[in-house]
Protein backbone atom coordinates (compact mmCIF):
# COMPACT_ATOMS: atom_id res chain seq x y z
CA UNK A 1 0.00 0.00 0.00
CA UNK A 2 3.10 2.40 0.24
CA UNK A 3 3.46 4.64 -2.50
CA UNK A 4 6.66 4.77 -3.85
CA UNK A 5 8.77 8.17 -3.85
CA UNK A 6 8.98 9.99 -7.48
CA UNK A 7 5.44 8.78 -8.85
CA UNK A 8 2.96 11.50 -7.53
CA UNK A 9 2.88 14.48 -9.01
CA UNK A 10 3.36 17.46 -7.24
CA UNK A 11 -0.25 18.95 -6.57
CA UNK A 12 -1.00 15.88 -5.33
CA UNK A 13 1.90 15.82 -2.96
CA UNK A 14 0.93 18.61 -2.07
CA UNK A 15 -2.74 18.01 -1.52
CA UNK A 16 -1.78 14.90 0.41
CA UNK A 17 0.88 16.80 2.81
CA UNK A 18 -2.09 19.56 3.50
CA UNK A 19 -4.87 16.54 4.24
CA UNK A 20 -2.07 14.85 6.21
CA UNK A 21 -1.41 18.06 8.30
CA UNK A 22 -4.97 18.70 8.95
CA UNK A 23 -5.72 14.89 9.95
CA UNK A 24 -2.54 15.10 12.41
CA UNK A 25 -3.60 18.62 13.98
CA UNK A 26 -7.55 16.70 14.47
CA UNK A 27 -5.83 13.51 15.74
CA UNK A 28 -3.31 15.53 18.35
CA UNK A 29 -6.36 17.63 19.70
CA UNK A 30 -8.06 14.56 20.45
CA UNK A 31 -4.81 13.01 21.96
CA UNK A 32 -4.63 13.81 25.85
CA UNK A 33 -1.32 12.58 27.86
CA UNK A 34 -3.09 9.56 29.13
CA UNK A 35 -3.61 8.92 25.64
CA UNK A 36 -0.74 9.14 23.86
CA UNK A 37 0.73 6.31 25.57
CA UNK A 38 -1.91 4.04 23.92
CA UNK A 39 -1.50 5.99 20.78
CA UNK A 40 2.51 5.28 20.70
CA UNK A 41 2.23 1.76 21.45
CA UNK A 42 -0.44 1.59 18.66
CA UNK A 43 1.79 3.10 16.36
CA UNK A 44 4.86 0.71 17.56
CA UNK A 45 2.52 -2.47 16.40
CA UNK A 46 1.50 -0.93 13.32
CA UNK A 47 5.06 -0.23 12.51
CA UNK A 48 5.79 -3.77 13.13
CA UNK A 49 3.17 -5.49 11.55
CA UNK A 50 4.91 -4.67 8.26
CA UNK A 51 7.46 -6.28 8.87
CA UNK A 52 5.82 -9.56 9.93
CA UNK A 53 5.65 -12.12 7.08
CA UNK A 54 2.45 -14.23 7.01
CA UNK A 55 2.18 -16.96 4.65
CA UNK A 56 -1.02 -16.75 2.04
CA UNK A 57 -0.49 -20.81 0.43
CA UNK A 58 3.08 -20.04 -1.50
CA UNK A 59 3.28 -16.23 -1.29
CA UNK A 60 3.71 -14.12 1.88
CA UNK A 61 2.20 -10.50 2.57
CA UNK A 62 2.69 -8.15 5.22
CA UNK A 63 -0.09 -7.50 7.72
CA UNK A 64 -1.40 -3.32 8.27
CA UNK A 65 -3.49 -3.70 11.15
CA UNK A 66 -5.41 -0.46 9.62
CA UNK A 67 -8.80 -1.56 10.80
CA UNK A 68 -7.63 -2.18 14.95
CA UNK A 69 -5.62 0.81 14.42
CA UNK A 70 -8.73 2.85 13.68
CA UNK A 71 -11.42 0.90 15.84
CA UNK A 72 -8.64 1.31 18.75
CA UNK A 73 -6.87 4.84 17.99
CA UNK A 74 -10.65 6.49 16.62
CA UNK A 75 -9.66 10.29 16.34
CA UNK A 76 -6.16 9.72 16.87
CA UNK A 77 -5.44 7.59 14.34
CA UNK A 78 -3.16 10.28 11.61
CA UNK A 79 -0.78 11.00 14.31
CA UNK A 80 -0.05 7.49 14.84
CA UNK A 81 0.10 6.61 11.09
CA UNK A 82 2.38 9.53 10.81
CA UNK A 83 4.62 8.28 13.22
CA UNK A 84 4.92 4.93 12.09
CA UNK A 85 5.59 5.54 8.93
CA UNK A 86 7.92 8.26 9.30
CA UNK A 87 10.01 5.58 11.25
CA UNK A 88 9.35 3.13 8.47
CA UNK A 89 11.09 5.07 6.16
CA UNK A 90 13.81 6.40 8.43
CA UNK A 91 14.99 2.70 9.98
CA UNK A 92 14.00 0.49 6.76
CA UNK A 93 13.61 2.90 3.75
CA UNK A 94 9.72 1.52 3.02
CA UNK A 95 7.59 4.29 1.19
CA UNK A 96 9.96 7.67 1.67
CA UNK A 97 9.78 11.14 3.15
CA UNK A 98 8.05 12.98 0.76
CA UNK A 99 5.36 10.64 -0.13
CA UNK A 100 5.02 10.17 3.33
CA UNK A 101 2.03 13.24 3.44
CA UNK A 102 0.45 10.89 0.72
CA UNK A 103 0.74 7.08 2.45
CA UNK A 104 -0.42 9.04 5.97
CA UNK A 105 -3.41 10.13 4.12
CA UNK A 106 -3.99 6.81 2.52
CA UNK A 107 -3.29 4.29 5.53
CA UNK A 108 -4.66 7.15 8.03
CA UNK A 109 -7.60 7.87 5.94
CA UNK A 110 -8.56 4.18 5.88
CA UNK A 111 -7.96 3.76 9.32
CA UNK A 112 -10.25 6.72 10.28
CA UNK A 113 -13.28 5.85 7.59
CA UNK A 114 -13.35 2.58 9.37
CA UNK A 115 -13.81 3.94 12.94
CA UNK A 116 -16.61 6.24 11.74
CA UNK A 117 -18.14 3.33 9.81
CA UNK A 118 -17.72 0.57 11.98
CA UNK A 119 -16.51 2.18 15.19
CA UNK A 120 -19.80 2.38 17.27
CA UNK A 121 -21.37 -1.03 15.88
CA UNK A 122 -17.99 -2.76 17.00
CA UNK A 123 -18.24 -1.19 20.11
CA UNK A 124 -21.57 -1.35 20.89
CA UNK A 125 -22.50 -4.45 19.36
CA UNK A 126 -25.04 -6.54 21.01
CA UNK A 127 -24.39 -10.25 19.58
CA UNK A 128 -20.85 -11.91 19.36
CA UNK A 129 -21.50 -13.04 15.66
CA UNK A 130 -22.96 -9.42 14.99
CA UNK A 131 -19.57 -8.28 16.33
CA UNK A 132 -17.62 -10.81 14.54
CA UNK A 133 -19.27 -9.79 10.91
CA UNK A 134 -18.66 -6.38 11.91
CA UNK A 135 -15.21 -6.64 12.72
CA UNK A 136 -14.41 -9.06 9.64
CA UNK A 137 -16.00 -6.58 7.11
CA UNK A 138 -14.16 -3.59 8.40
CA UNK A 139 -10.65 -5.53 8.66
CA UNK A 140 -11.69 -5.99 4.54
CA UNK A 141 -12.90 -2.87 4.59
CA UNK A 142 -10.11 -0.68 5.94
CA UNK A 143 -7.72 -2.62 3.55
CA UNK A 144 -9.60 -2.47 0.03
CA UNK A 145 -10.34 1.37 1.49
CA UNK A 146 -6.62 2.12 1.69
CA UNK A 147 -5.79 0.63 -1.58
CA UNK A 148 -8.36 2.84 -3.17
CA UNK A 149 -7.21 6.14 -1.98
CA UNK A 150 -4.06 4.98 -3.23
CA UNK A 151 -5.20 3.94 -6.26
CA UNK A 152 -7.37 7.24 -6.26
CA UNK A 153 -4.36 9.42 -5.67
CA UNK A 154 -2.05 7.38 -8.71
CA UNK A 155 -4.88 8.42 -11.16
CA UNK A 156 -5.35 11.78 -10.33
CA UNK A 157 -1.38 11.90 -11.47
CA UNK A 158 -2.13 10.47 -14.83
CA UNK A 159 -5.49 8.47 -15.75
CA UNK A 160 -3.03 6.20 -17.66
CA UNK A 161 -2.39 4.83 -14.07
CA UNK A 162 -5.64 3.36 -13.71
CA UNK A 163 -4.64 -0.16 -15.87
CA UNK A 164 -2.07 -0.61 -12.62
CA UNK A 165 -4.78 0.30 -10.56
CA UNK A 166 -6.32 -2.40 -11.01
CA UNK A 167 -4.15 -4.54 -10.74
CA UNK A 168 -3.22 -2.87 -7.42
CA UNK A 169 -7.06 -3.31 -5.91
CA UNK A 170 -6.89 -7.21 -7.31
CA UNK A 171 -3.76 -7.66 -5.50
CA UNK A 172 -4.34 -6.44 -2.51
CA UNK A 173 -7.56 -8.74 -1.90
CA UNK A 174 -6.02 -11.80 -0.06
CA UNK A 175 -4.02 -9.09 2.05
CA UNK A 176 -7.91 -7.52 2.98
CA UNK A 177 -9.66 -11.13 4.11
CA UNK A 178 -6.13 -12.25 5.83
CA UNK A 179 -6.56 -8.66 7.39
CA UNK A 180 -10.19 -9.11 7.61
CA UNK A 181 -9.69 -12.62 10.14
CA UNK A 182 -6.59 -11.27 12.05
CA UNK A 183 -9.07 -8.14 13.20
CA UNK A 184 -12.33 -10.31 14.11
CA UNK A 185 -10.21 -12.83 16.03
CA UNK A 186 -8.29 -10.01 17.85
CA UNK A 187 -11.44 -7.65 18.25
CA UNK A 188 -13.25 -10.52 19.50
CA UNK A 189 -10.24 -11.30 22.14
CA UNK A 190 -10.39 -7.62 23.15
CA UNK A 191 -14.04 -7.86 23.65
CA UNK A 192 -13.34 -10.65 25.83
CA UNK A 193 -9.84 -9.57 27.57
CA UNK A 194 -9.36 -6.19 27.76
CA UNK A 195 -13.00 -4.33 26.44
CA UNK A 196 -11.87 -0.74 27.97
CA UNK A 197 -9.07 -0.75 25.06
CA UNK A 198 -12.22 -0.37 22.63
CA UNK A 199 -13.77 2.39 24.35
CA UNK B 1 3.37 -24.13 13.70
CA UNK B 2 5.39 -24.70 10.74
CA UNK B 3 8.63 -22.61 9.84
CA UNK B 4 8.45 -19.40 8.34
CA UNK B 5 4.99 -18.87 8.66
CA UNK B 6 5.50 -15.87 10.79
CA UNK B 7 9.36 -14.20 10.83
CA UNK B 8 9.65 -10.88 11.88
CA UNK B 9 12.37 -9.30 9.65
CA UNK B 10 13.72 -6.73 12.14
CA UNK B 11 17.04 -5.79 12.13
CA UNK B 12 18.09 -4.08 15.25
CA UNK B 13 21.46 -2.67 13.43
CA UNK B 14 19.23 -0.42 11.79
CA UNK B 15 18.49 1.16 15.00
CA UNK B 16 21.58 2.50 15.82
CA UNK B 17 21.70 6.01 15.55
CA UNK B 18 25.18 7.63 13.17
CA UNK B 19 25.11 10.87 12.43
CA UNK B 20 28.51 11.84 10.44
CA UNK B 21 26.66 15.23 8.86
CA UNK B 22 28.27 18.59 11.01
CA UNK B 23 24.98 20.86 9.55
CA UNK B 24 21.80 21.20 11.32
CA UNK B 25 19.09 18.50 10.92
CA UNK B 26 17.01 20.96 9.91
CA UNK B 27 18.64 22.35 7.06
CA UNK B 28 19.78 18.64 5.75
CA UNK B 29 15.93 17.72 6.11
CA UNK B 30 14.62 20.93 4.25
CA UNK B 31 17.46 20.95 1.30
CA UNK B 32 16.95 17.21 0.85
CA UNK B 33 13.02 17.49 0.72
CA UNK B 34 13.02 20.56 -1.84
CA UNK B 35 15.36 18.84 -4.01
CA UNK B 36 13.32 15.78 -3.83
CA UNK B 37 9.96 17.87 -4.68
CA UNK B 38 11.71 19.41 -6.98
CA UNK B 39 12.30 15.89 -8.62
CA UNK B 40 9.23 14.45 -8.34
CA UNK B 41 7.38 17.55 -10.81
CA UNK B 42 10.07 17.30 -13.14
CA UNK B 43 9.31 15.76 -16.36
CA UNK B 44 12.04 17.50 -19.17
CA UNK B 45 14.96 16.08 -19.58
CA UNK B 46 16.96 19.28 -19.31
CA UNK B 47 15.99 19.22 -15.36
CA UNK B 48 16.05 15.47 -15.06
CA UNK B 49 19.68 15.43 -15.88
CA UNK B 50 20.54 19.04 -13.74
CA UNK B 51 19.29 16.81 -11.04
CA UNK B 52 20.72 13.71 -11.70
CA UNK B 53 24.42 15.88 -11.38
CA UNK B 54 23.77 15.70 -7.32
CA UNK B 55 23.25 12.10 -6.99
CA UNK B 56 25.85 11.06 -9.28
CA UNK B 57 28.24 13.37 -7.69
CA UNK B 58 27.66 11.60 -4.25
CA UNK B 59 27.90 8.33 -6.20
CA UNK B 60 31.63 9.09 -7.71
CA UNK B 61 32.73 10.69 -4.91
CA UNK B 62 31.59 7.45 -2.98
CA UNK B 63 29.38 8.96 -0.05
CA UNK B 64 26.72 6.48 -1.39
CA UNK B 65 26.70 2.17 -2.39
CA UNK B 66 25.39 1.15 -5.63
CA UNK B 67 24.92 -1.88 -4.13
CA UNK B 68 21.74 -0.24 -1.85
CA UNK B 69 20.04 0.53 -4.65
CA UNK B 70 19.58 -3.22 -6.22
CA UNK B 71 16.31 -4.23 -4.05
CA UNK B 72 14.95 -0.56 -5.11
CA UNK B 73 15.51 -1.21 -8.93
CA UNK B 74 14.11 -4.97 -8.56
CA UNK B 75 11.03 -3.37 -7.67
CA UNK B 76 11.73 -0.69 -10.33
CA UNK B 77 11.64 -3.32 -12.78
CA UNK B 78 8.15 -5.32 -12.26
CA UNK B 79 7.07 -1.28 -12.14
CA UNK B 80 7.83 -0.35 -15.66
CA UNK B 81 6.74 -3.89 -16.75
CA UNK B 82 3.29 -3.54 -14.57
CA UNK B 83 3.09 0.31 -16.58
CA UNK B 84 3.90 -0.71 -19.77
CA UNK B 85 1.44 -3.60 -20.06
CA UNK B 86 -1.39 -1.08 -19.08
CA UNK B 87 -0.49 1.96 -20.61
CA UNK B 88 -2.77 2.56 -23.74
CA UNK B 89 0.60 2.98 -25.74
CA UNK B 90 3.32 0.01 -24.69
CA UNK B 91 6.35 2.70 -25.59
CA UNK B 92 4.58 5.39 -23.48
CA UNK B 93 4.02 3.04 -20.66
CA UNK B 94 7.90 2.19 -20.93
CA UNK B 95 9.03 5.53 -20.85
CA UNK B 96 6.83 6.81 -17.60
CA UNK B 97 8.19 3.64 -15.91
CA UNK B 98 11.98 4.61 -16.69
CA UNK B 99 11.43 7.95 -15.80
CA UNK B 100 9.36 7.33 -12.52
CA UNK B 101 12.49 4.55 -11.95
CA UNK B 102 14.92 7.28 -12.45
CA UNK B 103 13.22 9.82 -9.90
CA UNK B 104 13.56 7.13 -7.39
CA UNK B 105 16.53 6.17 -7.87
CA UNK B 106 18.19 10.19 -7.37
CA UNK B 107 15.44 11.09 -4.50
CA UNK B 108 16.86 6.54 -3.04
CA UNK B 109 20.48 8.79 -3.18
CA UNK B 110 19.90 12.07 -2.03
CA UNK B 111 17.96 10.73 1.10
CA UNK B 112 20.59 7.61 1.69
CA UNK B 113 23.48 10.11 2.19
CA UNK B 114 21.70 13.52 3.40
CA UNK B 115 18.50 12.30 5.93
CA UNK B 116 18.88 8.29 6.73
CA UNK B 117 22.28 9.05 8.26
CA UNK B 118 20.35 11.33 10.60
CA UNK B 119 18.92 8.64 12.06
CA UNK B 120 16.19 9.65 14.90
CA UNK B 121 17.76 11.21 17.30
CA UNK B 122 18.44 13.90 14.14
CA UNK B 123 15.25 13.79 13.11
CA UNK B 124 13.69 14.25 16.32
CA UNK B 125 16.58 17.65 16.73
CA UNK B 126 15.02 18.64 13.15
CA UNK B 127 11.08 18.38 14.25
CA UNK B 128 12.76 20.10 16.96
CA UNK B 129 13.82 23.35 15.38
CA UNK B 130 11.04 22.64 12.65
CA UNK B 131 8.60 23.55 15.57
CA UNK B 132 6.91 20.22 15.04
CA UNK B 133 3.93 20.17 18.13
CA UNK B 134 5.36 18.29 21.28
CA UNK B 135 2.67 15.95 21.55
CA UNK B 136 4.13 14.68 18.30
CA UNK B 137 7.96 14.58 19.21
CA UNK B 138 6.79 12.71 22.54
CA UNK B 139 4.69 9.83 20.19
CA UNK B 140 8.28 9.64 18.13
CA UNK B 141 10.11 8.85 20.98
CA UNK B 142 7.48 6.63 22.64
CA UNK B 143 6.96 4.53 19.74
CA UNK B 144 10.52 3.83 19.03
CA UNK B 145 10.83 2.53 22.40
CA UNK B 146 7.36 0.57 21.99
CA UNK B 147 8.91 -1.07 19.21
CA UNK B 148 11.40 -2.16 21.37
CA UNK B 149 9.18 -3.63 24.13
CA UNK B 150 6.63 -4.96 21.13
CA UNK B 151 9.57 -6.82 19.02
CA UNK B 152 11.16 -8.47 21.87
CA UNK B 153 7.67 -9.66 23.12
CA UNK B 154 6.59 -10.79 19.82
CA UNK B 155 9.73 -12.61 19.66
CA UNK B 156 9.82 -14.70 22.90
CA UNK B 157 5.80 -15.17 22.33
CA UNK B 158 6.17 -16.50 18.83
CA UNK B 159 9.10 -18.78 20.41
CA UNK B 160 6.64 -20.42 22.99
CA UNK B 161 3.51 -20.51 20.16
CA UNK B 162 6.24 -22.21 17.85
CA UNK B 163 6.94 -24.85 20.32
CA UNK B 164 3.80 -25.23 21.95
CA UNK B 165 2.06 -25.95 18.21
CA UNK B 166 4.50 -26.40 15.35
CA UNK B 167 2.18 -27.66 12.58
CA UNK B 168 -0.95 -24.65 13.11
CA UNK B 169 -2.36 -24.09 9.47
CA UNK B 170 -5.53 -22.33 8.10
CA UNK B 171 -7.74 -20.07 10.56
CA UNK B 172 -6.28 -21.33 13.27
CA UNK B 173 -3.23 -19.89 12.20
CA UNK B 174 -4.59 -16.59 12.36
CA UNK B 175 -6.51 -16.91 15.16
CA UNK B 176 -3.49 -17.90 16.97
CA UNK B 177 -2.04 -14.82 16.17
CA UNK B 178 -4.30 -12.88 16.61
CA UNK B 179 -5.25 -13.79 20.40
CA UNK B 180 -1.11 -13.16 20.32
CA UNK B 181 -1.21 -9.40 19.40
CA UNK B 182 -3.90 -8.72 21.91
CA UNK B 183 -1.95 -10.30 24.53
CA UNK B 184 1.15 -8.23 23.57
CA UNK B 185 -0.57 -5.38 23.73
CA UNK B 186 -2.45 -5.57 26.67
CA UNK B 187 1.13 -6.78 29.08
CA UNK B 188 3.04 -3.78 26.76
CA UNK B 189 0.35 -1.40 27.53
CA UNK B 190 0.08 -1.81 30.81
CA UNK B 191 3.97 -1.42 31.55
CA UNK B 192 3.99 1.58 29.32
CA UNK B 193 1.28 3.23 31.34
CA UNK B 194 3.16 2.83 34.48
CA UNK B 195 6.10 4.27 33.03
CA UNK B 196 3.98 6.86 31.77
CA UNK B 197 3.04 7.40 35.26
CA UNK B 198 6.57 7.77 36.23
CA UNK B 199 7.72 10.06 33.56
CA UNK B 200 5.36 12.66 35.05
CA UNK B 201 6.35 11.64 38.90
CA UNK B 202 9.74 13.37 37.35
CA UNK B 203 8.25 16.39 36.23
CA UNK B 204 6.83 15.21 32.65
CA UNK B 205 9.00 15.81 29.13
CA UNK B 206 11.74 18.15 30.82
CA UNK B 207 14.48 15.83 29.54
CA UNK B 208 13.65 15.72 25.84
CA UNK B 209 14.31 20.07 26.08
CA UNK B 210 18.15 18.74 25.83
CA UNK B 211 17.60 18.03 22.07
CA UNK B 212 15.76 21.59 21.41
CA UNK B 213 19.11 23.57 20.33
CA UNK B 214 20.63 26.21 18.62
CA UNK B 215 19.53 28.02 15.61
CA UNK B 216 21.78 27.78 11.91
CA UNK B 217 25.58 28.52 12.11
CA UNK B 218 27.19 30.01 8.70
CA UNK B 219 27.57 26.53 6.86
CA UNK B 220 24.27 26.44 7.28
CA UNK B 221 23.43 29.13 5.50
CA UNK B 222 25.74 28.61 2.64
CA UNK B 223 23.76 24.84 2.31
CA UNK B 224 20.47 26.43 2.50
CA UNK B 225 21.55 28.93 -0.33
CA UNK B 226 23.28 26.69 -2.12
CA UNK B 227 20.39 23.94 -2.00
CA UNK B 228 17.65 26.79 -2.83
CA UNK B 229 19.68 28.02 -6.00
CA UNK B 230 20.06 24.50 -7.19
CA UNK B 231 16.03 23.42 -7.36
CA UNK B 232 15.37 26.64 -8.46
CA UNK B 233 17.56 25.92 -11.52
CA UNK B 234 15.59 22.36 -11.62
CA UNK B 235 11.70 24.10 -11.11
CA UNK B 236 12.93 26.78 -14.24
CA UNK B 237 14.68 24.48 -16.28
CA UNK B 238 11.18 21.91 -16.27
CA UNK B 239 9.42 25.02 -17.07
CA UNK B 240 11.62 26.30 -19.84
Amino acid sequence: MHISEGILSGSVLVTCWAGTIIGTAYGLKHTDTDKTVRTALISSAFFLASLVNVRIGPSSTHLSLLAPMGIILGNSVFPAVLVALMLQALLFHFGGLLVLGANTFVMGGAALLTHVIFGKAIREGKGRAHVRVMSFIAGVFAVMAGASLAGAFLGMTDRNFIGAVKILLIAHVPLALVEGAVTMFLVMWLKRAAPEFLS
Amino acid sequence: MTKGIYTLEFPRQSLVINSTNSNSPAVVLVSALSYALAVSISTSIAALFTALLMPLTFILTKRFKLSHLVKINIVNIIMIFTLAMTWPIFIDGLVMGAVIALRVNMICVAFGVMIYPLGTAGMYEALCVLNVPMKLRVLVILTLRGIYTLSERYSSSITSVKLRAPELSGMMRLKVFAYMIGNILLQTSERSENIMRAVKCRGGFGGFKQSENDGFNLRDIVMMTGYAFYVLGIVLLNNA
